[in-house]
């Protein structure tokens, strides 16, 4: 007999082989707490909302003192504005991809509603970057295009100090910052595909290669 | 109003937990991981449960469930299982029913569907399960053509995995 028809056989054979669980044991597990891949990423994009969304308010005021004398309030009120609305439009898309995520549709459809959820969260990510960055080059140009006044705030005391010296360590100091954001992003996107996504994504691409 | 709809899982469950267990034996090869696998499988079908409008049969509803979870949802986790009897199950193979050869032959032919891919365990499942490639096909989301193309080479890898 061919092994396939052999465990055909066998695989029939082994319905009376199971324990059977009785009312309350059933009872106890469905009362259990899920550990299922949705939820995690459910709580990490929650996470990250908080994360981007409250950093600004982690500014301490001295800072917008600072602004203030440099006059970049304006601006700086407005891109607030202007994030906040995104923020909202993207917490809208997350919430609809979510809710989208159904486990009795097909498995490569599930597979592609997560990573369609899980991608909002991405966007949201690099927007927050890419929105420091550009934010980041305005400001420093409106700063270093009006040196004395640069000069005058960080310095209100007028101590003598070198102006080109002063701008060169501004400048590695605002580099050096971002390359370890940067740094420590990389890090915590490796973690969260590595531990949370990887046999998901592989699963995925094995159905894509599929078709 | 919440209890009813748990008694009525509970009752259905217990008839049709069977099929959760050929799952877990499918994706895991030991009771541990047979048992949490069995506990997350059980969550997801009660979250779902209350949108079950009865239109596909339940055991229909259970396998796609069952097989989302193993392949898709489903972390190894750290918790404490309800810990079962699976002993039994496990050492079945080797009652007398079998002689030595078939039973040789079994265990290997186990080993090697849990070398499978999670994809082919699935399509292998349901082939044990007797459903045909139109059901294969809507379970796992590819064409009829594709899942058989897939099914026969699935075949044809275990055979030479058990006749190199």
């Amino acid at each position: 007999m061919d092994e396939l028809d052999l465990l055909k056989k066998d695989w029939k054979k082994q319905d009376a082989d199971y324990p059977k669980l009785t009312y309350n044991e059933i009872y106890k597990l469905i009362h259990k707490k899920s550990s299922s891949v949705v939820k995690w990423i459910f709580i990490i994009c929650i996470a990250e909302f908080l994360f981007w969304g409250g950093i600004n308010l982690l500014i301490p005021d001295s800072y917008f003192e600072i602004y203030e004398k440099l006059h970049l309030k304006t601006i700086i009120d407005f891109t607030y504005i202007l994030h906040y609305a995104i923020v909202i439009v993207f917490i809208y898309l997350f919430y609809k991809n979510y809710n989208a995520i159904c486990v009795i549709d097909s498995t490569s459809l599930l597979m592609k509603n997560i990573i369609k959820t899980r991608k909002t969260v991405n966007y949201y990510v690099y927007y927050n970057i890419i929105m420091t960055i550009i934010l980041s080059v305005i400001i420093n140009f409106i700063m270093f295009s009006d040196a004395k006044l640069l000069v005058e705030v960080f310095n209100p005391d007028n101590k003598p100090i070198d102006a080109d010296k002063f701008f060169n360590i501004l400048l590695i100091a605002q580099i050096i910052g971002l390359v370890v954001m940067i740094g420590l992003l990389w890090l915590y996107y490796r973690i969260i595909y590595g531990i949370l996504l990887k046999k998901l994504t592989d699963n995925y691409k094995e159905l894509e290669t599929l078709e | 109003m919440t209890k009813d709809l748990e008694h009525k899982f509970i009752s259905e469950f217990q008839k049709n937990q069977n099929i959760i267990h050929k799952v877990c034996r499918i994706y895991t090869n030991n009771q541990e991981a047979h048992n949490d696998l069995f506990q997350e499988i059980t969550i997801q079908l009660w979250k779902a449960y209350p949108k079950f409008r009865g239109d596909s049969k339940l055991s229909t509803w259970m396998y796609r469930i069952g097989l989302n979870t193993a392949i898709t949802l489903y972390r190894k986790s750290k918790r404490s299982v309800i810990t079962q009897d699976f002993d039994s199950v496990l050492h079945r193979i080797q009652s007398t029913d079998y002689d030595n050869t078939e039973e040789e032959q079994l265990k290997l032919m186990y080993k090697a569907i849990h070398q499978l891919s999670d994809i082919d365990k699935a399509l292998i499942f349901l082939y044990l399960e007797d459903k045909n490639y139109k059901e294969i096909s809507e379970t796992i989301g590819i064409s009829e053509v594709n899942a058989r193309v897939k099914m026969n080479r699935i075949k044809t890898r275990l055979r030479t995995i058990l006749n190199p």
